[in-house]
């Protein structure tokens, strides 16, 4: 089916709302605009219960020199149709606040928390507006509305960030962070255990946010892609094609066979790179070092292949807005062909070895259970929503790129039976997940393999003349974390006027404060890694 | 036109009738492996190495091609007024040495006849000897382990990656006698990435106060060094060394760990 065709089944749909909704198409894109934001609510809770579409972001904008106001899009998508619906209200400066969707989506809660912070706009019926991304900031500035400078240097107070107290006898609070024991991001953990077990956690992040969303407006949009790489640097790759996507869709830019192939075949090297790192990660978490050392040295083997491909062992500055920058000859290809088989030959030696280990399996087996409501509920992607059974995969249902023209080998009705078998197993715990990673591994391999010839027709198109002022898109890619978004609006001279990133991260986050009820305190870190999330991707 | 094609028609029969070419303009061409100028002209993945110096140097029998080695330069002075254009030089090492048809030779100072050519030493050492001469270093100095507290200042985690493979089993670092350790209060060294976001300063700070004296501060990454990409923002100070006094600036994006091993010998170097 076409986009238009998509479209025009979704809007048909639409009769009762008919009279309060205008209508406007772009790309697999329908904006429809609500005269009257009251009606938001109803009208969300039809789009759900008809046409069972997931909240995927809330994008808050500060249109107020155009428009006299901010506009909100909530921005949903289908998991059948490669389809994007953009809800869009008005809300005048005098009146800071907006219906609440918390009990239709509970995962807006918390992108109308993030809005709280970044604009200053009240969620009306949002149970939960404590602070978010910015610390000890004072109430009155919002870092993304237009009158804020981003050099602005604001005077923080040093507040007392409120934690919901949990009581009882015998209950202990264990503060961890924001810096922690390994080498990781920072974030702050607060658990409430009764003995070993974990009965509430509460997550405060944001310790790393460095504006990057302010940021992009005072930069140029070609910079803007190198910013993009380091919103998190191991997903450069996943969020400089979901930038470029934006940006080109906008432009209304086809690129070359040649750079979508390299394009894709970077993003699968950056998913197995960063899946050997996790694996080994979570094996070292359960204290099975063999298999984290075997791992790790298969994950160096891929950053110095990405290096020798590249120049930059974790893939930055391949992209460019109409391309590429990076060749990929065909005796790269036959190194990366080379490189691959080598490893996927280890690592099913090691995943056999695992399998048959008991005490690894054991560790990992019913711990950090998820439930498949939870998931839905909290709109979770990637990973996280695989491991549960429920598959996300912007590479399938938002096909982009060269994946459209990837044509993996046809499974036999035995292999899908069996596929399907093992799907039902997954419960949504930490070996789901690490199941579901070793999955995601084969799948790339698959995908890398089956390109054994590349196309011949240049890196790079150069974007012709200006971008239409205000126009918007959203680009997409699917990182090793899940679904990444990344919406843009063109200024005037080619500026970028609002850039808001989703990452998988983002999404994902609270889940972790589901799974780790009723484990034990020393199970978090392997729970944690096994989600694998980017404190960095999250805090922007 | 008409006027012109004529007198070019009544040179020709005048050359034409000419019995003997002029012999000065027959002799004007100089041959191409007449050996006149030498000029040193590597090629273009020419690496000059402290043998070649030293066989070029004895080559020449008028002494003019002399080579320094200061340790951080290698340096080839060619003397052309001493120069007796043997060629043996260039046989020597035709990589550098070519010897030109050209006669341009004069020059108004006797200084200006002589040709330098320089190349920084190569950085040759590598990860396992760095790491040898760290070992021995911290065996001297501490007596024990050297220990490093990584600390995120809200950086991409494109660092952590790279401090992370120091750990694995291609790098382990941990044979040269350096560990990471889960607290400051542990720790010799603080490694720091990041470009000192706004919300982790506080932590920083306090993390920095908790270290026990002597201890140096690594800043690891452009952005700890200077803010990077995220330069002096409301959310970010544009450096590590506007929170905490820096010892070792290890820039780089992300710096792989071969930089990173450099960086804490220098470190280390500095007590």
């Amino acid at each position: 089916m076409s986009h238009k065709e998509i479209i025009r089944k979704y809007y048909s749909k639409l009769g009762k709302f008919d009279s309060d909704i205008k209508k406007i198409e772009n790309n697999n894109e329908l904006h429809l605009v609500l005269n009257d934001p009251n009606k938001l609510h109803d009208f969300c809770k039809f789009l759900k219960q008809d046409f069972d579409l997931r909240l995927l972001t809330i994008i808050c904008c500060d249109e107020r020199k155009l428009n006299h106001g901010f506009k909100i899009r909530h921005v949903f998508g289908s998991d059948a149709d490669d389809f994007f619906l953009f809800v869009t209200i008005f809300i005048d400066e005098s009146h800071p606040h907006f219906p609440s969707l918390y009990d239709v989506f509970p995962s807006s809660i918390l992108y109308e928390r993030e809005i709280n912070d970044m604009f200053g706009l009240i969620a009306k019926g949002n149970p939960n507006i404590k602070p978010l991304i910015l610390h000890d900031f004072p109430n009155n500035v919002f870092p993304l509305r237009k009158d804020f400078n981003l050099n602005d240097d604001v005077k923080r107070n040093l507040k007392q960030f409120e934690f919901t107290p949990i009581t009882g006898e015998g209950v202990c609070e264990i503060p961890v962070g924001p810096i922690h024991a390994g080498i990781i991001e920072p974030g702050h953990f607060r658990f409430s255990v009764l003995g070993e077990t974990i009965i509430n956690l509460e997550t405060r992040l944001g310790y790393t946010h460095k504006g990057i969303e302010k940021l992009a407006e005072s930069m140029s949009i070609n910079d803007v892609v190198f910013l993009s790489e380091r919103i998190s640097g191991d997903e450069s790759i996943a969020n400089s094609v979901a930038f470029c996507q934006a940006i080109e869709k906008i432009a209304k830019l086809t690129i070359s066979q040649k750079a979508k192939q390299i394009r894709l075949l970077f993003a699968e090297l950056e998913r197995i790179y960063n899946h050997f790192g996790t694996l080994g990660g979570i094996l070292a978490d359960v204290g099975f070092p063999y298999g984290a050392s075997r791992l790790n040295i298969l994950k160096e083997q891929i950053m110095q292949l990405n290096e020798r491909l590249s120049g930059s062992r974790i893939l930055f500055g391949v992209n460019q807005i109409g391309g590429v920058k990076i060749s990929i000859t065909d005796e790269m290809l036959i190194d990366i062909h080379f490189v691959l088989d080598d490893a996927f030959q280890i690592f099913e030696k090691i995943f056999d070895h695992l399998k048959s280990n008991p005490s690894v399996m054991d560790r990992l087996r019913n711990t950090g259970i998820i439930e498949k409501q939870l998931a839905r509920d909290r709109g979770l992607v990637g990973i996280s929503s695989r491991c549960i059974g429920i598959e996300t995969d912007a590479r399938q249902t938002h096909p982009y790129g060269y994946y459209p023209s990837i044509n993996l080998k046809q499974k036999t009705l035995r292999e899908t039976m069996e596929h399907q078998v093992e799907l039902q197993k997954r419960i949504g715990d930490v070996l789901s997940r690490f199941m579901s990673r070793v999955d995601d591994l084969r799948q790339s391999k698959a995908i890398i393999d089956s390109i054994t010839t590349l196309k011949d027709d240049g890196l790079s198109m150069s974007m012709n003349d200006e971008l239409i002022p205000y126009s918007s898109g959203l680009g997409y890619a699917e990182s090793h974390r899940g679904e990444t978004l990344h919406w843009v609006m063109i200024g005037e001279d080619n500026s970028i006027f609002r850039y808001k990133i989703r990452t998988a991260s983002f999404s994902n986050w609270p889940v972790i404060e589901h799974a780790v009820l009723n484990n034990i305190v020393a199970d978090f870190p392997v729970i944690n890694k096994s989600f694998d999330f980017s404190y960095s991707g999250n805090d922007l | 036109m008409k006027k012109s094609d004529k007198t070019n028609h009544l040179i020709d029969i005048s050359f034409k009738s000419a019995a003997i070419k002029d012999p000065l303009k027959m002799d004007d061409t100089v041959a191409a492996n007449y050996r006149g100028y030498v000029i040193l002209d590597p090629d273009k993945d020419f690496v000059l190495k402290d043998e070649t110096g030293k066989i070029l140097e004895n080559s020449c029998p008028t002494h003019a091609i002399t080579f320094q080695n200061d340790g951080s330069n290698l340096k080839i002075h060619l003397d052309n007024g001493k120069c007796i254009l043997c060629g043996n030089c260039q046989v020597k090492s035709p990589e550098l040495i070519k010897i030109t048809n050209k006669f341009n030779l004069a020059k108004k100072r006797r200084d200006d006849l002589i040709e330098t050519f320089s190349m920084s030493v190569p950085f040759g050492k590598t990860y396992d000897e760095l790491g040898q001469e760290l070992k021995s270093k911290i065996n001297k100095i501490f007596g024990r382990s050297l220990t490093i507290r990584e600390i995120d200042a809200g950086s991409c985690n494109g660092c952590e990656i790279e401090i992370n493979a120091l750990n694995n089993s291609v790098y382990d670092i941990e044979r040269f006698g350096i560990t990471f350790v889960a607290s400051p209060r542990h720790a010799d060294i603080l490694l720091v990435t990041g470009p000192a976001s706004k919300n982790m300063e506080r932590a920083l700070k306090i993390a920095y106060d908790s270290t026990p004296n002597p201890k140096i501060v690594i800043a690891v990454g452009a952005c700890a060094c200077s803010g990077g990409i995220f330069g002096n923002n409301y959310a970010t100070t544009g450096g590590i060394d506007n929170i905490v006094p820096v010892n070792v600036y290890i820039p780089g994006c992300p710096p792989r760990p071969q930089a990173l091993l450099y960086g804490i010998l220098m470190a280390i170097n500095k007590i």
